[in-house]
């Protein structure tokens, strides 16, 4: 089909959550029109085993390429030119774009660590935020099917508010390398957990994706399939249906409706061409990013209704959040001088630390009400200009550090839990437009005291392990105010349209149907009720196929 | 022409050198030199306005598109400099011979605002060292005796006794070791030195720690009376 032709359904956006609902729905028979505002992409394109001194500033970040010259990432980052934002008085955020086809998953990290059981409900374990109108056992079958679909590697240690997966779900994570294993005799003695991570990354060959070949930084894109992203799975499978069309390029601006208030399609700028076009569909589903979605929403305005569209409880845009991180590192003199082997692995995490002081914070021992986890970096990796860093003197002796430091030194970077608040949030910026014409994002953030006291309670307890390890710290962590990222900075913005069991108060039902347009669905990080500390991306693909599921079956029943 | 000895290019350059030489007058740095340097800020420098290599970059040309900006002059300093701070030694190749100096001549001619801010330590930096060298020693630092060159950089190479006056050359100093290090442990005789042995396709599990390495993190685990858990 064509773009111009009416499809079932039109799904804006190709990465997490657009290219699963699109699966889904193509697997299901009914006919789908794929719109993403960047160009084709496929980690074909990828130079996995190129080396940085091929690379122009031996691949460093630049304006650029905010995570380097290999970063899978195309016309995409923080800033990008013709495509601003704002951002109120005394508040900062960033927004990250990724405008491919694919999205963000064609260099997301892969790590897919499930919420739990608290995470689903936490105001109604501590009286903060927001709970979600399903529950963790509502939602683990469905992380079992997209686990298995999707393929993560992990383990099942039964850990607090840290689910296990079903039987047969995960693939064997890759063994401790030497740091790894001496972080876990550390946090043995002093009661921390170091356990398996959970990534996104085949360790056996599932359809026709390869395991992982232990090399290659994920980042760059895997055009071996081991490294999950939709580029090299749920987009060629829905292609494969022979129901899925796809349309690159085109910026989707609004919603539009028709006299009844059922959602017909969406509208768009052929960037090609310029011109302005419309794509039809029984159902819309928008995935266009967290803030993106929440942009299209906010400029739809049917009759004139200043609001923006599916937003009578007026949370559209509220709740912002982002993860918290912040990150300290040191270097232990145990691990200098080690025996070298190849310590490139699956390029990123093998281990982690959970979070695991819930018990301290229902006692109130603890004053941080949210947790995190603890992600760590170490290993004799490729050299990059970071090499030698707070070295001192020059000559022989300089030569003789750089060798003996080499594979001493682990970072510890915290990901931890935002809690909603109300100086969160995106409206629309009625001055400023866009390269297209369309009114920008304007954004407002403040973390509150809760990320603050948790940023504490991670420096002192990196400050324990590394001293329980012999480590000296890179430089004392600042004041958390100081410490903590920016808004944005982590990249796993959510929130603007959450979902929940009232139409007063939430955008989305539990399916990510919105309220007030009954054939309108959000399937993006937009509608989560909370930010948990976990990775984002493979709760977006949970709840993506879950709500798929359930636009499918009202596609064939004809409700739709 | 390939740089090879510094002295070579002293001759070569010396209109390169006279030309600097002015400028720099011109610019006010030569009494900003020795002693004299106390308090004073580096000269700003114009912007690079070339093109950077975009947003989606063609993998298959991977050269940096911008222009080189570094003079001869600056060449044979930073040559002279990074052989320095990282001397051949045995089998280990001066920093020279494996592309370094062309790397920094690449890093302070890109188009983007931290190497903006690098290019302009860098080059007056750069300046800096010759003309103290030449004040002091009568030449440029690249010709200068290796004592000479030592006593300059042993008074901005050490965190902690950096003479006073001299902290924004030890400021430079400090940049130009990072580029150096960073620039030399990216080539391959780098990683073989340092023990990379990465970047290298497998097929089936992850191998993991070898017997070696597994029995030297036991030893040391085991000798801070803790557990040691095999992988």
């Amino acid at each position: 089909m064509t773009p111009d032709e009416p499809h079932d359904a039109v799904v804006v956006g190709s990465g997490a959550g657009g290219a699963m609902a699109a699966w889904v729905l193509t697997k299901a028979g009914a006919s789908v029109l794929m719109l993403e505002a960047g160009r084709d992409y496929s980690p074909d394109e990828s130079p996995m085993l190129n080396m940085a001194m091929d690379a122009p500033l031996r691949g460093v970040s630049t304006p650029d390429k905010r995570f380097g010259y290999y970063d899978a990432t195309v016309d995409g980052g923080w800033d990008m030119p013709g495509e601003p934002y704002t951002m109120a008085e005394g508040s900062e955020f960033m927004w990250w774009r990724s405008r491919m086809l694919g999205g963000r998953t064609n260099h997301w990290a892969r790590n897919s660590f499930r919420m739990g059981e608290y995470d689903f409900k936490p105001k109604t374990r501590d009286g903060l935020g927001f709970d979600w109108p399903v529950s963790y056992d509502d939602m683990a079958p469905w992380y079992d099917k997209t686990e298995k679909l999707v393929g993560v590697y992990g383990s099942n240690d039964g850990l607090e508010n840290h689910p296990n997966a079903g039987p047969g779900v995960l693939h064997t994570p890759p063994k401790f390398r030497v740091w790894e294993t001496f972080l876990k005799a550390g946090g043995d003695a002093i009661n921390i957990p170091v356990v398996a991570a959970r990534r996104a990354i085949l360790t056996k060959q599932i359809d026709e994706r390869s395991p992982c070949y232990w090399a290659s930084a994920c980042g760059r894109g895997c055009s071996i399939g081991a490294a999950f992203q939709t580029t090299t799975s749920l987009i060629p499978w829905a292609r494969a249906t022979g129901k899925l069309t796809i349309a690159t390029g085109a910026m989707v601006y609004e919603v539009i409706l028709d006299a009844s208030g059922k959602a017909t399609g969406v509208r768009y700028i052929d960037k090609a061409t310029g011109s302005h076009k419309e794509a039809k569909g029984r159902v819309v589903v928008v995935a266009a990013s967290t803030g993106e979605t929440a942009r299209i929403l906010l400029n739809s305005k049917p009759n004139g209704r200043s609001e923006g569209l599916a937003n009578s409880s007026g949370q559209v845009g509220r709740n912002l959040m982002d993860t918290v991180g912040s990150n300290v590192s040191a270097y232990f003199p145990q691990l200098e001088g080690r025996p070298r082997y190849n310590e490139d692995g699956a390029m990123g995490l093998h281990a982690y630390i959970p979070f695991w002081d819930y018990k301290r914070i229902q006692s109130g021992e603890v004053d941080t009400p949210r947790g995190y986890h603890v992600e760590i970096g170490g290993s004799f990796g490729d050299p990059g200009m970071g090499v030698g860093s707070g070295l001192d003197g020059y000559g022989s002796s300089l030569r003789a550090d750089v060798k003996r430091r080499y594979g001493s030194r682990i970072g510890f970077t915290q990901r931890g839990e935002m809690i909603p608040n109300a100086n969160s949030y995106c409206s629309i910026d009625t001055e400023t437009k866009d390269k297209f014409g369309i009114p920008v994002l304007k954004f407002n953030f403040a973390w509150s005291d809760h990320e603050m006291k948790q940023v504490k309670h991670f420096q002192a307890s990196m400050k324990e392990l590394i001293d329980k390890l012999g480590g000296t710290l890179v430089s004392e962590p600042a004041e958390p105010d100081k410490a903590i990222s920016k808004g944005g900075e982590i990249i796993h913005e959510v929130g603007t349209c959450r979902m929940g069991s009232d139409a007063k108060d939430s955008v989305t039902n539990q399916f990510g149907k919105t309220w007030d347009i009954d054939n309108l669905y959000l399937t993006d990080g937009s509608i989560f009720a909370s930010k948990a500390h976990k990775n984002p991306t493979i709760t977006i693909m949970t709840l993506a196929m879950r709500s798929a599921d359930n636009i499918a079956t009202r596609l064939r029943t004809g409700e739709l | 022409m390939t740089i090879t000895k510094a002295s070579d290019l002293v001759m070569i350059d010396r209109r390169v050198t006279l030309k600097w030489l002015m400028g720099a007058m011109a610019a006010g740095q030569l009494a900003a030199c020795g002693d004299a340097a106390k308090g004073v800020t580096w000269a700003e420098m114009e912007a690079i306005k070339a093109k950077g290599y975009g947003t989606d970059p063609d993998f298959n040309n991977t050269a940096a598109p911008w222009p080189l900006t570094m003079t001869q002059a600056e060449l044979v300093a930073a040559s002279g400099l990074a052989d320095i701070i990282l001397p051949a030694e045995g089998d280990y190749l001066a920093p020279s011979k494996l592309g370094v100096p062309a790397f920094i001549n690449e890093w302070v001619s890109a188009p983007y605002p931290d190497q903006h801010k690098d290019r302009v330590l860098i080059i007056n930096g750069l300046a800096w060292l010759d003309q103290e060298s030449r004040t002091r020693f009568g030449a440029i630092f690249a010709s200068a005796e290796a004592a000479a060159q030592k006593t300059l950089l042993d008074e901005i190479a050490f965190k902690d006794k950096v003479k006073p006056g001299l902290e924004k050359s030890a400021e430079f100093f400090n940049r130009f070791r990072s580029l150096t290090l960073g620039a030399y442990y990216t080539t391959p005789e780098g990683w073989t030195e340092i023990g990379y042995i990465g970047n290298q396709p497998g097929t089936g599990d992850y191998p993991g720690p070898t017997p070696e390495a597994a029995a030297h993190i036991k030893g040391v685990i085991e000798g801070m009376g803790m557990k040691y858990t095999a992988p």
